[in-house]
């Protein structure tokens, strides 16, 4: 059992080492440098750029002219040390910058999991129930449409419809910059309004993906013989459901809901920017715009991580669920 | 059975509607209300609003060196002199004179000017000022120890700079470069990281009161003891914004800027007022002389100027928001536009003629080709600009000049660019309203660029002529104003008869906002926005 465990987190430490290497590498594989600009971005955007000595004198203070298998083995033995570097465009430690924003997107990420699985889940079982009949139908045909809709699409639909045309909603940011609360309730209150539309695009956006697997697995579910004994014994439905089919049917959604972790927070990105919420997504876009080094290398290996704690949550998750898994391991043993 | 749980679901749907409408509730309390006051006053607002965005910690060395940080800073931060519609004016140097022929400047520091933190502003914190820039260069400060012999204080009042070498430049340079308080900055080795409350503390019209690294907003309260003119504006909020028009709609921004496809929403429309911006704002093509032969003959560069059809250009790129690039460079905007330059209106017939002259007198497939078998098809370089390069295509292609756009991302063709791997290349930036010795920067031979730069002044190796250089150089020590005035003239038609690079367009921008609420906006002579200047917010005569 030990040897099992030990070997899956020498898989995480190797996964953890050629994302940290392909990190450091393709950022630096893109032309140009942190120092260089010879264009404004847009109409009104203003430049302060830098001589050629300047320039030369940068790239030394960051030791980014040392050859890169140097700076790579820098990077690497500061990253030990817990160091994750120092933005050179922000100007600040990388670590603080990320931790400010990472609580935003983990938040919206975490929200908006829990609601698409839950509402997929439960709209898929009664799909699965009433299979071929007109609620079926209609469902099925509605979830397919949404799902096909990007994230950053919904948002913007919401943008527009709730937010600047019915004004239920604010406009953007997640909070109300300046505002004197009376209670940490109201602020909670706030943050909560300000979150709802992000939510509410990225939980619909991944619905389609939930509703379809759990309709699945329900279904699938539904046809075994025990589900048939238990209407033989005339139990009824919604124990049938749920104390019988659900639990069997939950292994695929509880992989998949660790697994689309992943795929939220890219999804998350693009909404952030709709709404301009103060997460990771924006950061991102920025610090690769900026050829910011550290600082791309320091989302992605935190990206990377949240990643891969989901799929180690999932194995463990699973292995509750699922006794088999477990035991399985200990007969191949 | 069915039905009994659609009821179900149907009623958490109503519940959750309910917790939204619930949340909606406790945001509406914070409508921003700027009243206007009293009409036989100057208008004046309480709270303004504009779109946010993180710029970076107001302090002169830690706000990012790209975007508006350092207009924010300036609201803090006052210098010897400022900038009005027309030219520089006395700030906090009541008086200014330069002597010994522009080696020496003699500034007349204001009386009674305080600090935030209450000590007074005294002629020692400028002269600290100016030597800790030089030893440590703001982020966008032009000064640098390779300007200044010695700094030195005349009288209680007077600050005596002598610079090492006279220069146009140099009173603009020290004018703009911000003032900071000795007894705060005099112990800090490292203004880079020095982020506490008091690196913010100035003696500008306003205090940074809140600043928000993750949401990007700052808020920024008018300064009580202030030296100078009254605050208009009580308060300026910056705030994020997702799509900034429907913010302004919204009545959640009290200005914003809009692009021409959206401008009739506000056009008949008395509460909106539109101002158009100065077109300080452009594209360049570029020549790489070097690599290729034919680009180093004259008669080809105008050949281009002639093909291109510059109002095309702006009417299919930027839908008419723009101003033909003038042949001299120097847009017309420009304090020392000269408006009698050569200019190359839009004629085919005089393309060919020169390209004919050259030599290429043969079509194949609709390429000219000279006796050699030498094609005039040439890659241009464009960092995501595909339009602009597709219509410039187009209008080359009409002169028998094919042109195989190649289009990578921004800093993939600054990377190219500055590496001299390209042959034609499109590059846009601002800074064209600038002080015109970026000719010099741009074209003079022997520049010895100092201090930091701005995409505006990038040269682009490859390019000679000695007769522009000289002028060019002469002009940066002549320190008369008129005479200098003179030399940049000719310096602009030897540009336009040469055209070592074309300006193609520059872009106007419109802002509009609600003058009801606030009316006080003005552009500094030399930029193109309403936001970024101090003027704005500050009574004037």
């Amino acid at each position: 059992m030990k040897g099992i465990k030990g070997g899956r987190l020498g898989e995480y430490l190797l996964t953890i080492l050629i994302v940290v290497t392909l990190n450091f590498m393709l950022p630096r594989a893109m032309p140009g440098d942190p120092f260089l600009f010879l264009s404004g971005e847009e109409a009104g955007d203003i430049v302060v750029s830098y001589s050629e000595e300047q320039r030369q004198l940068y790239l030394e203070f960051y030791g980014l002219n040392k050859p890169v298998l140097s700076q790579y083995f820098a990077y690497l033995s500061e990253l030990c040390r817990g160091n994750l570097g120092f933005s050179l465009y922000y100007n600040a430690p990388v670590s603080s910058i990320i931790l400010n924003r990472l609580g935003w997107t983990v938040f919206l990420v975490l929200a908006a999991v829990f609601f698409s699985t839950l509402i997929g889940a439960a709209l898929g079982s009664i799909s699965a129930w009433h299979r071929e009949k007109w609620v079926d139908k209609t469902l099925y045909a509605l979830m397919i449409t949404i799902s096909e809709i990007p994230a950053f699409l919904l948002g913007l639909i919401l943008l527009f419809g709730l937010a600047a045309g019915l004004k239920l909603f604010p406009l953007s940011g997640a909070i109300t910059h300046f505002a004197d609360y009376q209670h940490l309730w109201s602020k909670i209150l706030d943050i909560l309004h300000h979150s709802i539309l992000p939510i509410t695009a990225l939980t619909i956006a991944r619905l389609g993906g939930m509703y379809l697997l759990s309709r699945n697995s329900m279904t699938t579910v539904l046809a075994k013989d025990y589900i048939r004994t238990a209407q033989a014994k005339g139990l009824l439905k919604k124990r049938i459901i749920y104390r019988h089919a659900l639990k069997n049917a939950l292994l695929p959604i509880v992989t998949r809901v660790f697994l689309s972790i992943g795929g939220l927070v890219g999804g998350a990105i693009l909404v952030e920017n709709v709404f301009a919420y103060p997460g990771l997504g924006l950061l991102m876009r920025q610090s690769v715009m900026y050829h910011d080094y550290p600082l791309i290398q320091g989302i992605f290996l935190v990206v990377t991580i949240l990643v891969l704690l989901a799929n180690f949550t999932s194995d463990l998750v699973y292995k509750k669920l699922d006794p088999r898994v477990g035991q399985l391991e200990v007969a191949q043993k | 059975m069915p039905k009994k749980r659609s009821v179900k679901i149907i009623s958490l749907l109503v519940l959750l509607t309910f917790f939204s409408c619930l949340f909606y509730g406790c945001s509406k309390d914070n409508d921003n209300t700027a009243k206007a006051s009293k009409p036989e006053s100057k208008k004046t607002a309480d709270v303004i609003r504009l779109a946010g965005g993180n710029y970076g910690y107001l302090s002169p060395y830690a706000h990012y060196p790209r975007g508006p940080g350092s207009f924010k800073m300036r609201l803090i931060f006052d210098s010897l002199l400022e900038k009005d519609e027309k030219g520089y004016i006395p700030w906090l140097a009541e008086k200014y004179e330069s002597k010994e022929n522009g080696k020496q400047y003699l500034f007349t520091i204001r009386d009674n000017v305080k600090w935030h933190d209450g000590k007074p502003l005294t002629a020692e914190d400028v002269k600290f000022s100016f030597k800790y820039a030089c030893k440590h260069p703001m982020v966008s400060s032009s000064i640098s120890q390779n300007d200044i012999e010695k700094v030195e204080i005349v009288g209680d009042r007077q600050v005596l700079v002598t610079v090492k070498k006279p220069s146009a430049v140099m009173l603009g340079n020290l004018g703009t470069t911000r003032i900071i308080p000795k007894h705060i900055w005099e112990n800090v080795d490292n203004p880079k990281e020095f982020l506490d409350e008091e690196a913010v503390i100035g003696c500008g019209p306003y205090i940074l009161t809140d600043y928000s690294k993750e949401h990007g907003t700052y808020r920024f309260e008018a300064f009580k003891d202030y030296w100078g003119p009254k605050q208009r504006v009580k308060v300026i909020e910056f705030i994020p914004v997702s799509e900034a028009i429907l913010a302004f709609e919204q009545g959640e921004i009290d200005m914003t800027s809009v692009t021409p496809d959206v401008l009739p929403r506000f056009e008949n429309d008395p509460q909106y007022k539109i101002v158009e911006s100065p077109a300080f704002w452009g594209y360049r093509m570029i020549f790489n002389m070097g690599e290729t032969p034919v680009f180093r003959q004259k008669e080809f560069r105008q050949a281009i100027c002639y093909a291109l059809d510059k109002d095309d250009l702006i009417e299919k790129v930027q839908r008419g928001a723009g101003v033909p690039g003038s042949a001299g460079v120097l847009p017309p905007g420009h304090i020392m536009y000269n408006p009698n330059v050569k200019q190359y209106d839009h004629s085919i017939e005089k393309a060919v003629e020169l390209l004919e002259k050259l030599g290429y007198d043969k079509l194949k497939n609709g390429v000219r080709v000279n006796s050699k078998g030498e094609k005039l098809s040439f890659n241009l370089l464009v960092g995501g600009e595909v339009r602009l390069a597709e219509v410039i295509k187009e209008h080359l292609g009409k002169a028998g000049i094919e042109i195989n756009v190649q289009s990578v991302d921004g800093k993939t063709r600054d990377a190219r660019v500055n590496e001299n791997k390209y042959q034609l290349a499109i590059t846009g930036h601002g800074g064209w309203g600038n002080d015109a010795d970026y000719l010099r920067e741009r074209f003079s031979d022997d520049t010895t660029s100092s201090g930091s730069i701005s995409p505006n002044m990038a040269r682009f190796k490859g390019y000679s002529k000695p007769e522009l250089s000289q002028l060019l150089e002469k002009q940066f020590e002549t320190i008369d104003e008129n005479e200098r005035k003179k030399q940049i003239f000719e310096a602009q038609e030897l540009l336009a008869e040469d055209v070592p690079e074309i300006a193609l367009f520059y872009t106007i921008s419109y802002y509009v906002y609600k003058p009801e609420k606030y009316d006080g906006w003005m552009f500094m002579f030399d930029h193109h926005s309403l936001e970024h200047s101090k003027l704005s917010y500050l009574e004037r005569d």
